[in-house]
């Protein structure tokens, strides 16, 4: 394939993100950047969640197996929490998952956390931006391509 | 505190002078009952046995096999209630490691049970042992290979085995030392606690001798194992990416029986097997639609890679897992690379202090500040 054509293939590609919001701030992050007006890229789907302390690796394991070329997870700043330490374990627990998907070259770079906090719809919007320009870069999933899994 | 004590080998019968040992142990020393490996009738394997009549104890302690984690067969007489009466547990150095890490999930009181550690020559695969190509006994031939140090016995252990660097038991009460000693004549016998100490001045054992060689044959033990360790690592880091990984695991059926052997995981209901993985056919269909096609059972990599989540951080590599592997996955080649990285990044020891936490019930303030910051 010449490069113009990868190229070309790359624009077409509108990358799938599973993102899974704290309740608490990241959601409500969300919520502002869509009532502030605040545009960004559509192509997170958005669940939310009570903590991010409470999304377990198979969630984001699962949504990556499945095809998603995309796993945000979006807590309060750290200190934040509404549980008070739900997201200090969801940081270490995001640590361990990627250093394992790392072990196996299984692209760990499509796993993103960020904390957001309820006032900042404007970072919310600004890193689905980001993420969706990474993912854009990264290209689709290899997996959804494996049925053998 | 360490008090060396030798058990001297009668008529070169070394399993045999040991199951004396233990007898003493049993019928004198306070101790309700032992949990030992003894020979089932048709001599095929080795179970843990819990024998409290000394006159049915035919422990056979050095015997080159693990069917079961003898971990969790403590977790199994422990979990509903301590014990109010004291018991031994002869126990490989892997299996109290994993006792240790079952310990601080709960899953283990330790309370009143004696551990009685082995020096490990490593153990075949059940079915190795069952049909043993020499048609000897394994044991004799484990320790004849230890004995004239000929290398005959490596090429039938099992992979967990052959890349351990822990072979000499650390947390027990009671050490039976095999390295660095003249094992047709004498065993080490070495009291680590003050428990241990006083169960073993019941018995008459000689003391005082010097055991300065024992230390440099386990440390040159320990340094020849490293280096076939990290030889290991290096080569089965290797596989990278998606298409390898998922041909590794072409033949898994999803049975779960690595779940089910593993002494880490202990969980009743597992995640991977309960009804968050029922669907309605429709959603079959509709996944089969997005592909074209899909394979049933479904959520192979799923479970390998969330279990390895779940328990990666107390692997203590005995490879139970791999050994019950009916279509013979080589489950080391993943999980000992996955566990010495991850255990790396967390700066955690499985086995080694039963105060560490495990690190995904702690967290510190002020660590990886840069993950959700950029």
């Amino acid at each position: 394939m010449t490069e113009e054509k990868k190229e070309h293939n790359k624009e077409e590609f509108e990358p799938r993100i599973v993102g899974f919001l704290c309740n608490w701030c990241s959601y409500a992050g969300a919520d502002l950047a869509g009532t502030s007006r605040i545009q960004y890229p559509p192509n997170v789907r958005i669940i939310r969640v009570m903590c991010s302390g409470s999304v377990d690796s198979m969630y984001i394991l699962r949504a990556l197996l499945e095809g998603a070329d995309g796993v945000f997870v979006g807590g309060c700043h750290p200190g934040d929490c509404h549980y008070l330490d739900g997201n200090y374990k969801a940081r270490r627990r995001m640590v361990l998952l990627k250093t394992i998907l790392e072990t196996f070259g299984l692209e760990s770079e499509r796993v993103w956390i960020r904390w957001i906090s309820a006032s900042e719809g404007q970072r919310f919007a600004e890193t689905m931006r980001d993420m969706t320009d990474s993912i854009r870069k990264l290209g689709p999933n290899p997996i959804a391509k494996q049925w053998n899994i | 505190m360490m008090h060396h004590m030798i058990l001297n080998v009668k008529d070169g019968d070394v399993s045999g002078s040991v199951n004396e040992m233990l007898k003493h142990l049993l019928s004198s020393a306070g101790i309700e009952a032992l949990l030992v490996p003894q020979a089932v009738p048709s001599k095929k394997t080795v179970f843990p046995v819990l024998i409290s009549d000394p006159k049915k104890l035919h422990a056979d302690v050095f015997a080159p096999v693990l069917p079961v984690s003898t971990a969790a067969m403590v977790s199994r007489m422990t979990k509903v209630q301590p014990s109010s009466q004291p018991f031994g547990v002869v126990m490989h150095p892997c299996q109290i490691r994993a006792l240790f890490e079952l310990a601080k999930l709960n899953q283990v009181k330790l309370d009143n049970v004696v551990i009685i550690g082995v020096d490990c020559l490593g153990t075949f695969s059940v079915n190795t042992y069952a049909s043993f190509p020499e048609k000897q006994n394994p044991t004799l031939f484990l320790l004849e290979s230890f004995v004239k140090k000929t290398n005959d016995s490596e090429k039938y252990l099992r992979t967990a085995c052959s890349v351990c660097t822990d072979m000499v038991p650390s947390n027990a009460d009671i050490v039976i030392g095999l390295y660095g000693m003249d094992v047709e004549h004498e065993i080490l016998i070495e009291a680590h606690t003050e428990k241990g100490k006083k169960l073993l001045e019941h018995l008459q054992l000689e003391t005082g001798k010097d055991v300065n060689h024992r230390e440099t044959a386990v440390k040159t033990v320990h340094e020849h194992q490293l280096k076939k360790y990290q030889m290991f690592i290096k080569e089965k880091s290797g596989l990278k990416g998606i298409a390898l990984f998922a041909e590794f695991f072409d033949t898994c059926v999803n049975c779960h029986n690595c779940k089910t052997a593993c002494p880490i995981c202990y969980c009743r209901e597992c995640l991977y097997e309960s009804a968050v993985f029922d669907a309605e056919a429709y959603k079959f269909l509709r996944k089969a639609q997005t592909k074209g096609l899909l394979k049933m059972p479904q959520d192979t990599l799923l479970f390998h890679l969330g279990r390895m989540n779940h328990m990666i951080l107390s692997c203590v590599k005995c490879g139970l897992c791999e050994q019950a592997c009916p279509n013979n996955i080589l489950l080391m080649d993943m999980f000992i690379p996955a566990a010495e990285r991850t255990q790396k990044e967390f700066s955690y020891h499985p086995g080694k202090d039963v105060a560490e936490k495990i690190p995904m019930i702690v967290y510190r303030e002020d660590e990886y500040k840069e993950v959700g910051e950029k």
